[in-house]
């Protein structure tokens, strides 16, 4: 899931407390500049079904400060390529 | 000519511009700049209270009566984390809060200074929204903001944690033209996401097509009718489609009680009718209301035949707790009157009929004539339509719930999904401030009423005339109940010591009474109905009365627990 969100401790540490609000375990978690002045990329990877993915989605939709959110199912992620 | 002023005296200004004309609070001493600055300005009203945890529940309140912004305000440390409860309450009933708490000044943030807490990270999870004010030139868009972001969309609390060396430094003052008219609809600047109105139509059409083809549907009504004031549109949504109407605890008020079409409230408490209806519907048309566990019971037995459309402004309510075959997201007044113009007239008198079949009389379950039924019915006989009713939580909650007739919106005000005790009284306060011309009756049991019976103080001072009545039963009577049902008559820690309540309102110099039987109940609540200041009623109740019919948590809501028939053998 990639959550483009304004840059500030604030919104940051709303943006991973709602996982931890829903009980959502984090396997993996990276923040990043988005290339926008202001914005930040924060990437969760997470282990849950479709429907528990987008409740949390929704959640962090909703947030004051997150601009958008993309759920990118592992299928069609990047993985590392075989040697 | 620029005019340079201390953050503090920013921050009030901020508070006046917005609007805002009632304060609850408590000073101390990172919040002690404001406390200076406050009374240069004499439109801001403070009201002094007794506890933090009072002056939340008193701006909830005041927001809930009055739809405007409830502002608390507190010093950091002890003062913000006992506003908690508080703001989780408001968080919870969405309501429009906005609390600003002191902090240690910047240089000392992260050291553990003397009463410093991080009351944004302990508030995280229960607030809209929050801010640290790392400048005074901020505070005018902060203030503006917080109150936009509390008000517009879902409402919630929003904290604002001012530094004490923010307060006392020198910005310019410049009123903010943010957010000017954040109201749905108006032309501020949104901060939240808003429904667009393409898959908004296709949804409106797909709720009228399923509501002609409906042969036992129901309306279930929340919270968000009211925020909405969307009770013209329900009710006219009703009457053209004959459809029985359901009202959860928190959308209690918002259709009328007596109305041939409302059926009463849901869930753990519902009448056994109103949960059969559910069990029985096949379309459901849910109108702000989140279908919570206390109304759904099990939701794998919860309306197993309805098609659910459910009508909400929080896109991720929409599917979170009961599937749902229509979302529609949007506010409950917009979509209710879009719905109202797509639906065709139609009526509902073979599935009323067979609702009424449901009905059973009341076995009485209650021993004595002092019933909540009595007593609720003496205090509407003597204020009558300008009441509004504030209650506490417990077994009282579900009796001034579900016996007391309302007939305007928004008359009934109680903390629904915190479920916190000790609301009604400081809650109260805040009511009576938003309505002046209302009678205000906070009804609370023993338990809750000792919780925050110290905001009798803050009445007594500000001169607040909230009319309290305490049910007291001598026990933590839901508590009891529960023990009685499912810990098997183990009475652990329930029994409950009261004061002598007379007394006690003597103590503050206020009228007190008690009421032992039937005979005395309408003398004496018309002489406390009739007094100019606040006043203390207290009514001795039978101790181990239980609130019927009851679903089990987490049970279905086909199998309630009901009262022993009249004769049965007793408990």
């Amino acid at each position: 899931m990639a959550v483009l969100l304004d840059d500030g401790l604030v919104t940051l540490n709303r943006a991973v407390g709602v996982l931890r609000r829903r009980n959502v375990p984090i396997e993996g978690l990276a923040l990043h500049p988005s290339g926008t002045v202001g914005v930040s990329r924060l990437t969760f990877v997470l282990k849950a079904d479709a429907a528990t993915a987008d409740r949390v989605a929704q959640q962090l939709h909703k947030m004051i400060g997150v601009r958008s959110v993309m759920l990118l199912p592992s299928e069609d992620s990047t993985t590392e390529a075989r040697p | 000519m620029s005019e340079m002023l201390s953050g503090a005296d920013i921050l009030c200004r901020s508070l006046e511009a917005a609007g805002v004309q009632v304060i609850f609070g408590y000073p101390g001493g990172a919040i002690m700049p404001f406390y200076h600055a406050l009374p240069d300005h004499p439109r801001l009203r403070h009201i002094l209270v007794r506890h933090e945890q009072a002056a939340a529940h008193a701006a909830d309140g005041y927001a809930r009566a009055s739809g405007r912004v409830g502002v608390c305000v507190a010093t950091s440390g002890p003062g913000a984390t006992n506003l908690v409860t508080g703001l989780a309450a408001a968080h919870m009933d969405s309501s429009p809060v906005v609390a600003i708490t002191g902090q240690v000044s910047r240089p000392m943030i992260g050291r553990d200074a003397f009463q410093e807490t991080d009351v944004i990270g302990i508030t995280l999870p229960i607030t809209k929204h929050s801010y640290l004010v790392q400048d005074a030139a901020e505070l005018a868009d902060v203030v503006a903001e917080a109150i936009a972001v509390a008000r517009e969309g879902r409402p919630g609390p929003v904290v604002i944690d001012v530094p004490k060396d923010v307060q006392n430094q020198k910005a310019e003052w410049k009123a903010s033209h943010r957010l000017r008219d954040p109201r749905p609809g108006g032309r501020g600047q949104s901060l939240t996401p808003r429904a667009s109105p393409g898959p908004m139509e296709d949804g409106i059409r797909q709720a009228a097509k399923l509501i002609k083809g409906a042969e036992r549907p129901l309306l279930m009504i929340g919270h968000g009718v009211i925020l909405a004031e969307a009770h013209a549109e329900v009710r006219a949504l009703a009457e053209k489609t004959g459809i029985p109407v359901i009202t959860t605890l928190l959308g209690i008020s918002a259709f009328p009680d007596g109305h041939p079409l409302h059926l009463g409230m849901p869930g753990m408490h519902g009448e056994v009718y109103v949960n059969r209806a559910i069990q029985h519907a096949d379309v459901i048309i849910g109108i702000g209301l989140r279908f919570d566990d206390r109304v759904t019971g099990n939701t794998a037995s919860f309306a197993r035949q309805a098609r659910i459309v459910h009508i909400d402004l929080d896109r991720a309510e929409i599917g979170k707790n009961v599937p749902v075959a229509v979302g529609i997201v949007g506010d409950a007044r917009d979509v209710t009157r879009r719905l109202l113009a797509a639906v065709e007239p139609r009526r509902c008198d073979r599935w009323l009929e067979h609702i009424r079949g449901f009905t059973r009389p009341r076995p009485a379950s209650f021993r004595g004539e002092l019933s909540p039924e009595a007593i609720l019915g003496a205090i509407y006989d003597v204020s009558g339509e300008a009441c509004t009713i504030v209650s506490d939580v417990g077994q009282h909650q579900m009796w001034v719930a579900k016996l007391f007739p309302y007939h305007r919106p928004n008359t009934h005000i109680t903390s629904g999904g915190l479920g916190a005790m000790g609301f009604a009284v400081p809650a109260a306060l805040g009511v009576h401030l938003a309505r002046p011309g209302d009678t205000v009756w906070a009804i609370s049991g023993d338990g809750g009423f000792q919780m925050n019976m110290a905001e009798i103080a803050t009445m007594v001072q500000e001169g607040l005339a909230v009319k309290m009545a305490v049910f007291n039963n001598g026990y933590l009577g839901m508590v009891r109940q529960w023990q009685q049902f499912f810990h098997e008559k183990r009475y652990s820690c329930t029994p409950i010591w009261s004061p002598d309540y007379v007394k006690l309102a003597e103590a503050y110099g206020i009228p007190g009474y008690r009421v032992k039987d039937a005979a005395e109940l309408a003398d004496t609540v018309g002489r406390a109905n009739a007094q100019a200041g606040p006043v203390l009623v207290e009514f001795l109740i039978e101790q181990e009365a239980n609130v019927y019919p009851m679903i089990p948590p987490g049970g279905s809501l086909s199998e309630p627990i009901e009262a022993a028939p009249a004769g049965a053998a007793g408990d």
